[in-house]
């Protein structure tokens, strides 16, 4: 009896005090092997084929799993703003191939593709390649033809091909009507803000993830910039008519009744004008640095 | 026949006191584990995942079952010696293999449909309704117990005639080549002798096709399976199992018990 009791006076001092001192030693291992290791971001096995031979008939749960990687190296690149995604293609490549039919990965990877850097790889290219394996797997899923004329209409300004791949997607079942009026529309006129307008909107409204939509959101708030300082452009030729110089600032283009007060941003950020007389963003916008980074990798 | 029935009732009831349904608790935590976090760390995939997971869930236990239980069912009454005293009633051999592979079956039906309910429960957690595609994966558990009698039959025939573990190491050897006959219809004939060639195809026709009941990622995309493939593959199942049953029975038959 007296034994028992003590073991249990041992156990319950050991295993608190135990766990304890492994819980500090493992915070000390990990840091120590973090300042010895650099990051290291690997795909063991590259080829697709084998690791559908290698999954059993497991293949659509590895394929979930692949996919999941998918969006956690894609997550932690963009978290970190690094534009190095040189393993988005090849996990990309096996997700696929271990599950043909998971229509996601082709119309996120295409986005995460596609775009340009610090937002995506910058490989329009393989985005293309990506929706064409999607489209072969899948022929009668008219997304894909949206996608595919989005990659080509946005990241390789091809509106031929963009107006191809809108009309093949309508002729799909249940596509949405627009898909024929937006082919009409990019044949006809290229890159047009109400075109591009559309086409994040329907991602934004489409979309399910908030990243995606987050993003949607920044590309229709700079395309309504683009849109506005256009437009104060325009004001500020007006004003240049009349006054014989344009305006150094946009409370002169007020004063003179062109504007009835000064416009903001979408974020609320009073507009400016620069040096060379043109509208552009407020230094204060969070829109700045995004449209700056932007605009540095295109 | 009834004889067999007691013997398969029997068979259920030590499975069940030998806590074999214990798994549905493992299967239970890890459905829960899955429906909150899928969710958490990926895109538009929780319903897929869930299919998928649930799906291999239910064939990695059930395959686990099916190996190491239905390689024991013959080994374990023979090191008992309880099998003496069976024997001795009147039962036949084949009646007692019979009656022992119903038991095991049963037990994976039970096991199986209390984890095709739990993941039905999880699917409509996480998708707040059931539809009439989600019937698919009802036929994809129908066709993963049509291949876990198969492999229960295989394991039988294996622990009639050799060690258990041999028995194991057998039938999980045949399990993985078949799930690869597909591999061995396609490898090139063109390069191989007419006689590897013709040896190649006969293999590939005769060796048990594990892949014919995989329908996991159709499941998973709400893909309906035809109602002639269900028919295929449950003839395909009765006629192997009838086969490899047969030649258990006549193994045993002749083994020598003493």
């Amino acid at each position: 009896m007296k034994s028992e009791k003590t073991i249990a006076w041992v156990l319950l001092l050991v295993l608190p005090l135990g766990f304890a001192a492994i819980w500090r030693l493992q915070h000390g291992i990990d840091a120590q092997r973090a300042a010895l290791s650099q990051e290291r971001d690997d795909v063991l096995l590259r080829s697709g084929r084998l690791v559908k031979i290698m999954s059993l008939e497991y293949a659509p749960l590895l394929a979930d799993i692949y996919w999941t990687r998918v969006v956690q190296y894609y997550g932690n690149k963009h978290v970190r703003g690094q534009a190095n995604l040189e393993l988005l293609w090849p996990l990309l490549d096996i997700t696929t191939t271990l599950d043909p039919n998971l229509l996601i990965s082709y119309r996120f990877g295409a986005m995460f593709l596609s775009q340009a850097a610090p937002a995506g790889a910058g490989r329009p290219d393989l985005a293309v390649q990506l929706i064409q394996r999607g489209i072969q797997a899948n022929p009668e899923y008219w997304r894909l033809y949206e996608d595919l004329g989005f990659v080509y209409y946005f990241d390789l300004k091809d509106y031929p091909k963009a107006a191809e791949a809108f009309l093949e997607g309508s002729k799909k079942p249940n596509a949405q009507l627009w898909m024929k009026v937006m082919a009409a529309k990019v044949a006809a006129e290229g890159d047009s803000f109400a075109t591009s307008m559309f086409l994040w909107k329907d991602i934004y409204d489409s979309t399910p993830d908030p990243s995606v939509k987050k993003n949607a959101l920044l590309h229709l708030q700079l395309l309504k910039v683009r849109g506005d300082c256009k437009q104060l452009d325009a004001l500020a030729d007006e004003y240049a008519k009349r006054y014989g110089k344009r305006p150094a600032r946009i409370s002169q283009m007020v004063q003179a009744g062109l504007l009835r007060g000064i416009p903001g941003d979408p974020l609320g950020f009073a507009y400016i004008l620069g040096e060379n007389g043109k509208a552009e963003l407020n230094l204060d916008s969070p829109l700045l640095e995004q449209q700056l980074l932007l605009d540095r990798f295109k | 026949m009834r004889r067999a029935g007691v013997v398969a009732l029997n068979t259920f009831r030590e499975a069940v006191r030998d806590r074999v349904l214990y798994s549905l608790v493992f299967f239970a935590l890890l459905m829960m584990a899955a429906a909150v976090a899928v969710g958490q760390v990926s895109i538009g995939i929780e319903q897929t995942v869930i299919v998928s997971l649930g799906l291999s869930a239910i064939s990695v236990i059930g395959v686990l079952i099916s190996v190491f239980i239905g390689v024991a069912l013959v080994s374990k009454e023979m090191d008992k010696r309880t099998l003496y005293a069976l024997l001795a009633k009147p039962v036949r051999r084949w009646e007692f293999l019979l009656g022992k592979f119903g038991g095991l079956v049963l037990t994976l039906a039970v096991n199986t449909a209390a984890m095709a309910l739990g993941l039905l429960l999880v699917m409509l957690y996480v998708k707040h309704s059931l539809e009439r595609s989600d019937a698919v994966v009802l036929v994809a558990v129908y066709f993963i117990l049509l291949k876990l009698a198969l492999i229960v039959a295989l394991a039988l025939l294996f622990s009639c005639f050799t060690t258990p573990l041999l028995a194991i190491l057998f039938t999980v050897g045949l399990y993985i080549v078949g799930l690869y006959v597909q591999e061995l219809r396609d490898l090139p004939v063109e390069v191989m002798s007419p006689a590897m060639a013709a040896f190649t195809k006969w293999l590939s026709r005769l060796l048990p096709n594990f892949e014919n009941f995989n329908v996991m990622a159709m499941a998973a995309h709400g893909r309906a399976v035809p109602g002639a493939l269900i028919l295929q593959n449950t003839l395909y199942a009765v006629v192997y199992c009838t086969i490899v049953l047969t030649a258990a029975a006549v193994v045993f038959s002749r083994r020598n018990l003493k």
